[in-house]
């Protein structure tokens, strides 16, 4: 559950590579017990933050800290509590599922009590005694989700998890990660898919070019989308918006005011004599806003 | 343990170490053919052959089966540059409270398996020699029992070559380049007097040292050098290869 701290806390972080600066002073905050989507476009530096997280890259300037302790040097207090699938999900295709899972928890120090527990978690039950090497895609993933949850970490850290599923595995997963938050877990999750993010996160960092570009609760960053209004005269509907001083776009869908005073509206058009088939609420997509945010041009 | 388990569950399961058994074996094999078989079929080339008769022949088996030292470097950089690859594995190896324990453990594994490979291969002389060697006799009890720990040494030396490379350099193509680079180096340089006395070529093959003369028993370096002299290079090289693996494994950004 969301109790208000901070699971990871990244403070003026600073990396460069050669004439490339990957993060440029970087702040973001992940709050604990939320599932947090992480999103960028490519090059943004969403990787980097997470090697860097994780003690693999040492950053030329910034701090970080998980689970209360300072990175690197509390990194091997905190290890253990952080479940990871950053990159290639370290699997073994000659061993079986179960095997992959028992030198998982024998390499991190994890006992074997939690891996039937996990097989079951992930579906992968009925296939643990096939090689890795004939798993799907899918079910891949699903065996690394499985290896980074034997420990029962508090912290989850996953990067691009749903690349390369089918729409199918990518549903199996999504319903995973949802139910490790709403467990209480802290699940920060990178994807390019907005959609999957969107139907995930209840917070969200985005991030671009190396630095913050805005974090919020996924709710907050989706309202205020403006009010959908359609009508079957748009042209008198359009004067009367404009004669009462809204301003407005028309696109394919109707008009997108630029209030959310639905009542002024439909006063407004009432006493014009229009009466509109629809006045509600626009829902920005994550997609929109996303793409405001980072300057991105779809074209 | 736990970590020993899943060592011996990795290193059993994948195909890298019984493949590299198998071609380590068929050296040495060929090796036993050329030397004392092929004189047989063509006797037109057995006078430019040595002689090897029993039981010199064993020891010079022993030299043939643990001087290919490519085994453990190769086996090594492959195996652990395998999971620093991986971010996961990477984060374990390098970031644990454990790391010590996970590097010496893997490194253990390492050299025993290489260490196994090499007796594979000597018993594969062993056998030959017995059946088609001249001579009569084997080796003395105590020079037979030493095979086994100079075997070990050798393997726990080489195998800090190809982890120190491959920690270093983080890619297990280049790491692999590098390791043959020093093992094809040193044997040349292991020919040069002054390189000798440093030589972890001319201290692996001087363990097992057996003087069958002719112009192919000159081009075996090492035979100077006292034991205690040939295990204090063993053991530096060990150190500097343990060295650079503990310092590549430290370094971030690799």
């Amino acid at each position: 559950m969301a109790d208000g701290s901070k699971a990871i806390v990244v403070s003026g972080l600073v990396k460069t590579y050669g004439k490339t600066e990957a993060l440029r002073g970087l702040d973001f905050e992940i709050p604990s017990g939320q599932l947090t989507g992480f999103l960028g476009p490519n090059g943004a530096g969403k990787t980097t933050s997470f090697r860097a997280i994780l003690g693999l890259t040492n950053p030329d300037a910034g701090d970080i800290e998980i689970l209360g302790r300072q990175i690197p040097k509390g990194l091997p207090e905190v290890v253990k509590q952080i479940g990871v699938i950053v990159e290639e999900p370290g699997l073994i295709k000659s061993l079986n599922g179960r095997l992959n899972l028992l030198v998982a928890a024998d390499t991190l120090g994890f006992g074997h009590d939690r891996i039937d527990e996990m097989l079951e978690f992930v579906g992968l039950t009925a296939d643990a005694h096939r090689k890795a090497d004939d798993y799907s895609k899918g079910m891949r993933q699903r065996l690394a989700l499985a290896a980074a949850l034997l420990g029962d970490p508090q912290l989850l850290i996953l990067d691009e998890p749903l690349d390369g599923l089918d729409p199918a595995g990518q549903h199996a997963f999504r319903a995973r990660l949802r139910d490790l938050a709403n467990s209480g877990k802290t699940v920060v999750v990178s994807s390019h898919d907005l959609g999957d993010i969107e139907a995930l996160a209840d917070y969200v960092v985005v991030v671009n070019h190396g630095e913050l570009v805005t974090q919020g609760p996924l709710a907050d960053l989706l309202e205020g989308g403006g009010t959908r209004v359609k009508a079957g005269d748009l042209d008198a509907a359009s004067n009367a918006l404009k004669a009462a001083g809204f301003e407005f776009e028309r696109d394919g869908e109707g008009l997108l005011i630029d209030s959310e005073d639905g009542e002024s509206i439909t006063r407004s058009l009432a006493e014009a004599g229009i009466y509109p088939s629809q006045v509600s609420p626009e829902k920005s997509s994550l997609e929109n806003v996303f793409l405001g945010l980072t300057g991105l041009d779809v074209r | 343990m736990s970590l020993l388990r899943a060592e011996y569950r990795k290193i059993s399961r994948r195909k890298v170490f019984p493949v590299m058994t198998l071609v380590l074996i068929t050296f040495v094999g060929l090796a036993a053919f050329f030397l004392f078989i092929f004189g047989e079929i063509a006797p037109e080339i057995a006078d430019e052959l040595p002689v090897l008769e029993k039981p010199e022949v064993y020891t010079v088996g022993a030299q043939q089966a643990v001087t290919q030292t490519w085994f453990p470097l190769i086996l090594a950089t492959v195996l652990l540059g395998g999971e620093l690859s991986t971010t996961v594995w990477a984060s374990a190896l390098t970031r644990d409270s454990r790391r010590i324990r996970q590097l010496l453990v893997r490194f253990f594994t390492y050299s025993l398996a290489t260490t196994i490979a090499f007796l594979f291969a000597f018993f594969l002389w062993v056998g030959l020699a017995y059946f088609f060697a001249p001579g009569e006799g084997f080796m003395e009890t105590s020079e037979f029992l030493s095979i086994f720990w100079k075997a070990g040494l050798v393997a726990i030396a080489w195998s800090s070559i190809g982890t120190g490379a491959v920690a270093m350099l983080r890619s297990v193509g280049p790491a692999i380049g590098v390791g043959l680079a020093i093992y094809f180096a040193e044997q040349f340089l292991a020919l040069w007097d002054v390189w000798e006395n440093i030589s972890l070529t001319a201290a692996t093959t001087a363990l097992f040292f057996v003087d069958i003369g002719g112009g192919f028993g000159g081009f075996i370096p090492g035979g100077d050098l006292p034991l205690w002299h040939q295990l204090a290079i063993i053991f530096g090289w060990t150190l500097v290869g343990l060295g650079f693996t503990w310092w590549g494994l430290q370094r971030r950004d690799a």
